[in-house]
């Protein structure tokens, strides 16, 4: 019941489209220009270390995935090593971070449309994105499959055309001297903004429910991305200073059309915005797929409601995994809040990164008979290595994402407690933070009504503070005393 | 007495509820709209502090709020 009836339908080229589909999102076309500013063309150099960083965390992800080939990725590992909050606490940061991605994706992609016919809608048309692709995830997941290659296809079909265009064409202003205008902390603090471009490639784990011979599919899959998006990421940043210098790039609103501009005249905006397009739309895809099955995955397990574990009849997804998670995405993307859900996802991203190394050192330890058809080479070197620069990373990134880190992580601990504790037990804690926002609202409705307070509002919202400081103590006062009196009748 | 006490339950639940979803609506209002930073004398280093307690105000509300419901819902 349940994980067998996942039909496993995804082989070598639609799991590798997998990977390539959701790194290569929309934020690639746009995050060249302020990473130039950094590194300047020692970007190049960026791009390939990057590229190698990520292909050594992806290497954990080879060998997990072939030894415990079920639905989930990161929670899957993190729940055989750990158990517990931990697991929980990794596939609760997974879930978000990807229905998450698939709002910024499909925000992206409106964005981006709404370049080329500025008459159109950004939120609507970003809700009527998240809408289209939940509906062919839960058709089935080979027609996930079968979208995402023709995407991919399409997608490096015209980054093809924009690099062939480039080496054929004689060179611009631009030359391949390599300097760094912020010298090694420059060069430091571009790795933390482009690694972002290199994340995604896990979708592969987290799909590999439903991959065909996972043993030999998933490491073949994801080494085959890794190099692929090395290759890719580093032909386009040397074409770009091929034709321009860094300095230009600055300010550019989309600097990879800027740059093709320069050699392909219109046709290469056209180029480049349609292949931001199909990037956005093919991310929103993978993350769709992927925000599902971490919930299939939590509801197996008990963490989730059962309802998230429920197979279509005929179609055999999750299909109320997928609609609850767009549902989500969908309020996020109509929001239009870009900024938010980019930290949101990439915290969460980074700290799964974090937690599978930890889950490969672990299972090496604990379960050394555990059949491994992949191995990490240069172990424990590679996933410590992992995990010093995931963490290096995370404080590299805008100072809110560790603010943001810290809520998702107290919502992800309540969600946690309310579901695995006692309800008697909820009742009590919760009445026990009534009793502490009621005594905190009485102390802001005294402290405004004396004046004490530092802080000067105007006189029409001072009053309206007041009112409502009242309100919620009186409120929160009467439902602590509803939830602990509870406890006691139940006890009683 | 239980009939009363599942009313203020059912009702306590629905207003904290309530005030979780405004919750929510003015930390989005405080990130997105200059105007309300301006109005309630908020600093721009502070809007990420202010929507952290607002969103975990929201959070408990509803949590509690929910509870409440539940709780007399189920012993109906």
């Amino acid at each position: 019941m349940g994980e067998t009836r996942l039909r496993r339908e995804l082989g070598l080229l639609e799991t590798t489209m997998m990977g390539i589909g959701g790194a290569i999102c929309a934020g690639v076309f746009v995050t060249l220009g302020y990473a130039a500013s950094l590194a300047g063309t020692a970007l190049i150099i960026v791009m390939v270390l990057c590229g190698i960083i990520n292909l050594f965390t992806m290497l954990s992800y080879a060998e997990l995935g072939a030894a415990i080939p079920t639905a989930g990725g990161e929670y899957t590992f993190a729940k055989a090593s750990f158990g517990g909050f931990i697991s929980f606490a990794t596939g609760w940061f997974e879930w978000i971070s990807n229905m998450f991605y698939a709002a910024f994706s499909a925000v992206g992609f409106a964005y981006l449309v709404s370049y080329v016919a500025p008459w159109v809608n950004v939120p609507l048309v970003s809700v009527v994105t998240v809408v289209i692709f939940s509906l062919i995830n839960i058709k089935g997941v080979k027609e996930t499959g079968v979208t995402q290659t023709l995407l991919v296809v399409v997608l490096l079909g015209l980054l093809g055309v924009f690099v062939a265009w480039g080496l054929a064409t004689g060179s611009g202003a631009g030359g391949f001297a390599l300097s760094s205008p912020g010298g090694f902390f420059g060069v430091l603090r571009a790795s933390a903004f482009v690694f972002v471009v290199y994340l995604g490639g896990e979708a592969i784990a987290v799909s590999q429910g439903e991959v065909k011979n996972p043993e030999r599919t998933i490491p073949r899959a994801i080494l085959l991305t890794c190099f692929s998006l090395i290759f890719i990421y580093t032909l386009v940043t040397v074409i770009v200073f091929r034709v321009v210098t860094p300095e230009s790039l600055a300010g550019q609103a989309s600097p990879l059309a800027f740059v093709a501009e320069q050699f392909m005249g219109p046709v290469g905006v056209v180029v480049v915005t349609l292949a931001g397009i199909i990037a956005a739309l093919s991310s929103v895809n993978t993350s769709t797929m992927a925000h599902s099955r971490v919930a299939y995955a939590l509801a197996r397990d008990g963490y989730f409601p059962k309802s998230f574990f429920h197979l279509h009849i005929r179609f055999s997804t999750p299909h109320l995994a997928i609609l609850i998670g767009s549902i989500l995405a969908a309020a996020v993307a109509a929001t239009g809040v870009v900024n938010f859900v980019t930290y949101a996802t990439d915290f969460g991203f980074i700290i799964g990164f974090v937690f599978v190394n930890l889950s490969l050192i672990k299972l090496r330890r604990d379960k050394p008979g555990l059949r491994r058809p992949f191995r990490v080479p240069l172990y424990p070197l590679t996933p410590i290595l992992c995990i010093v620069t995931s963490l290096m990373l995370i404080f590299f990134l805008d100072p809110s994402t560790l603010f943001l880190g810290a809520q998702l992580f107290l919502f992800g601990l309540v969600a946690y407690y309310v579901r695995m504790v006692g309800y008697g037990r909820v009742y009590l804690a919760v009445g026990g933070m009534n009793f502490g926002i009621s005594a905190f609202s009485a102390l802001l409705a005294v402290l405004l009504w004396s004046g004490v307070l530092p802080v000067v509002l105007p006189a029409g919202v001072g009053l309206v503070v007041f009112v409502v400081a009242v309100f919620v103590s009186i409120t929160y006062l009467v439902a602590g005393f509803l939830e602990v009196t509870r406890r006691s009748e139940a006890r009683g | 007495m239980g009939r009363a006490r599942n009313l203020v339950s059912l009702s306590i639940g629905f207003i904290q509820c309530m005030l979780g979803g405004i919750a929510v609506v003015f930390a989005y209002l405080v990130y997105a709209t200059p105007q309300m930073r301006e109005t309630l004398v908020i600093a721009s280093e502070e809007v990420y502090l202010c929507m952290f307690v607002a969103l975990i105000f929201s959070m408990l509300s509803i949590v509690s709020g929910l509870l409440l419901m539940h709780g007399e819902n189920s012993r109906e």
